[in-house]
Formats: structure tokens, sequence, C-alpha cells
């Protein structure tokens, strides 16, 4: 897209979300979506990131709550199953940590910096202190 | 009317395909995108959006890009409950005509405001909206101050509760008023459904917006949503304090059919203090100071006070 100057902006502006005709959004999930450049799902706001969350399969039962409680529509489920989170669209904010009812939790928080690897490996134990 | 989405349980839920994209501009840990998120998997059917300013609309409209996957509109502060009503009109009057294209689908017409918007400055607006009986829903996400602008008060403010425009300082305790009983106003207009949702309880909340949805006429939606820029709270926080704000009964959740016939839908197990709301946000941490310490008490009596008056007017159907 051409860039504009502060004063060249559009009184108003009409954008498409998708590139051609689509008949059933609620029925097609994300990666069958022909989104168009204006849609902000080809936006990443990754680099708002300090800490980014991990996800650990092994651990998680597929509850859903980081699912229903994301606010950025990143914690991908397909056919029931958690499947991973979109890095492009995380912004960091813990939720899906503080919501995950595992012990130990299969999604943890480590700096943005951090190696999945090494991480996944020295994942902590069960903690059996009783609340 | 088309067949309503079956939502049993979580998992079932969690199959649907979102219409709102990641990469808006809302802050981390925003309870916006959460409750808009719940709102629109509720229903299959196509939607016919319109959000006023306000927090969801600067972040999820910055052009070039756009963060709906639905027909959504966007025109001023106060007319985005009208600017919808407009669409449920001529969507009305083209299906009486006979000239629609695909006169089967069902469209969903819902506006967005925040409470700025609507308690405030759009309140003629959406009061016009509820008189006329157009087929809509409006959903107010009530995070009690103007969050966009930098934090003035609003009408929805809270007492005690420090902004911008009523800081607190070395006399004041920050906002005097009481917030306003939006819920009752609506009602009021004697519509077929007002409530009060929580993002935290997803059952209760896709409950009642289907519900909405099933009703023919104007429909009411308060939705408490914890802001962690004014509110001053940690990003990860979010659901917690939601669920403190329903469980201290400060946010009770119940709905009004008719505009008389009061259902409480959520009644906490274990009722939490007052206080403990209070003290999780930074908003009211000047409370806690020793002069100030009575409107803690006030606060607990007020809360008390509605809750009692709720449980009546369950029982008197009135």
């Amino acid at each position: 897209m051409a860039k504009k100057g502060w004063d060249e902006f559009e009184i108003g502006a009409m954008l498409r979300t998708f590139n051609g005709k689509i008949d059933d959004i609620a029925g097609t999930h994300q990666e069958n979506r022909a989104y168009s450049e204006n849609s902000s799902f080809v936006a990443s706001v990754a680099d708002w990131r300090i800490n980014k969350p991990v996800f650990n399969k092994d651990f998680c039962i597929d509850c859903q709550f980081c699912w229903i409680y994301c606010p950025d529509v990143s914690i991908m489920s397909r056919d029931k199953k958690m499947i991973g989170v979109d890095m492009d669209h995380c912004k960091g904010c813990g939720i899906c940590v503080e919501v995950c009812p595992t012990n130990p939790k299969s999604l943890l928080m480590f700096s943005e910096k951090a190696d999945e690897e090494t991480e996944l490996a020295a994942w902590p134990a069960k903690n059996e202190e009783k609340k | 009317m088309s067949e309503m989405k079956k939502i049993k349980n979580l998992k079932e839920f969690s199959t649907s395909a979102d219409r709102f994209e990641g990469a808006n501009l809302l802050c981390p840990g925003c309870a916006h995108s959460i409750i808009v998120r719940e709102v629109l998997n509720a229903t299959n059917d196509d939607l016919i959006l319109s959000a006023s300013t306000g927090c969801l609309e600067v972040c999820t409209a910055v052009y070039p890009y756009t963060s709906w996957d639905a027909s959504w509109i966007h025109i001023g502060f106060e007319n985005g409950s009208t600017a919808v009503a407009g669409a449920e009109s001529m969507y009305k009057a083209l299906k009486t005509k006979g000239r629609l294209k695909q006169p089967d689908r069902n469209p969903k017409f819902v506006s967005f405001a925040g409470d700025g918007a609507s308690y405030d400055i759009g309140f003629q607006w959406i009061s016009g909206c509820m008189e006329r009986g157009h087929n809509m829903m409006h959903i107010v996400l009530d995070n009690e101050v103007y969050a966009n602008t930098g934090g003035q008060r609003s009408s929805s403010t809270p007492i005690g509760s420090s902004a911008t425009t009523s800081p607190e300082g070395r006399k004041s305790y920050g906002e005097k008023k009481n917030k306003k009983d939006m819920v009752s106003i609506m009602a009021a207009h004697h519509i077929p459904y007002a409530a009060q949702v929580a993002p935290n309880k997803w059952k209760d909340m896709v409950k009642k917006i289907q519900h909405g949805f099933s009703v023919d006429g104007p429909v009411f939606i308060n939705a408490v949503s914890p802001c962690t820029t004014e509110w001053k709270f940690d990003p990860k926080d979010t659901m917690h304090i939601a669920d403190l704000a329903t469980d201290s009964l400060v946010f009770p959740l119940y709905e009004i059919i008719d505009g008389h016939e009061l259902n409480i839908t959520y009644r906490p197990k274990d009722v939490v203090p007052v206080e403990e709301y209070l003290a999780a946000q930074g908003r009211f941490k000047h409370l806690f100071k020793d002069e100030h310490k009575y409107l803690i008490k006030e606060w607990q009596e007020r809360v008390d006070a509605n809750w009692a008056y709720l449980n009546r007017r369950e029982e008197a159907r009135v």
C-alpha cells in the first residue's frame, strides 16, 4: 500500500477484509480464509512482547480456558484440541497462564529471548502442595 | 428465524471460527476483545456491527487495517447505535419489498460502545433506538472511565475511583458521584431484554447473548470490562479482577425481561468482601489511607443494599 502524508488521508474509507467472495465466514477457520492486505490478520504485534507463553502439550487437558479468555485470538484450537499459540498476534499478557488449571501448568511465561526447547526440557514438576 | 448455535460446553464452543482478528492495538490483557469474541462466537449468523468511538473502535480500525471479519461501521462518538438501527430499518424495508438477494440469511444487528459513548455521549441516541423498537442489540463495554482519551471520569465511574478529572489528593478521595444504573434505565423503556454480563462467566454471557438474539426487539447488554491501564492492575490479572467483581457482587449478574421480570443469573458460592475487589486495583489505592477508610465500609453497605434490592425484585416479579 502506498504511503500517504498526514494531510492526504481519506475522509472516509471502506476496507475489505477478504479477497474475492466469501460465503460462510463463521464456518471457515483462519487458515482457510483469503485475507486481504487490509485485514489486521496479516499484521503482527509480536514486537510488543516482553515475555512469551510456552505451551507444553504433555500436561494439557484441552479445557479451552486459554482459548476463551485470550484477548488476541492467539490460542489456536481446532477440533476441540489446543494446538499452539499464534506468535504473530500474541501480545504476551499472560492471561492464558493465569487461567490454566493443570498442575503443573501447561502454559508458562518466559522471557521473549528464552529458548523454547530448553524451557520445555526444564519444565517444573507437579506441585504437591495442597492449597 | 434461523436455528440457534448449540453451545453445550467450552470444548464445543472452541470449534467456533473467530470473526475478530488479532494484531489489533488494544492493550495486552484488555477485556474488550474477550467480550467481543464471546459475543461474535455466540452465533453463526451474519453480523452487522458498529462501534462508537472508544478504545474498541480506535484500536480495531487503524487505517489501513481492520480487525473485523463482518460488516462493521464507525461514524461518530454518539451514533453507533443509530447507524445499526438505520441498517436494520433498511433491511426490514428491503425484505418487505422482496428486494433482498438472500432473504433467508438472518443477520444480527449489534452495536458496541464504551461506557462513555453509552452512559454519557450517546445516551439520547440509545434511548431513541430502544424506544423505536429496532431489532438490534446494544452492548456496553463498561470500563467505568474514558480510557481511550486518558482516563477522564464518566457517569459510570464509581465513588472513590481516581480518574484524571477527579483525582485523589490531599483532600479529595477521587470521584464523588455514584455510578449510573444504566440497566434499570434501559429496562424502564420496557424493552424485551436487558442484562448485565461479565467476560469471566462465559456460559452466562453466551446464554444471555443468544436469548438477546432470539427475541424480537431492542436488547441492552452491560458488560463489565476490567481495564488494565486505568484500573491499574497487571495485564495477566484481568480474569481475576473480573472474578472479584462478580463474586463481591459489585457487578451482580442479572437480566430483566420485558422491563419487569428480574432474574439473578449468578449467585456466588463464597461472597468476597468488597475490600478485596478494591484492594486489587490501583485506582482505589488511596481508600486504604486512614482518613478514607470509612468509604470502604460505605462501599460494602451500598453493594449489600443493592444485592438485597435485586433479591427483593426477583421475588416480587415487578
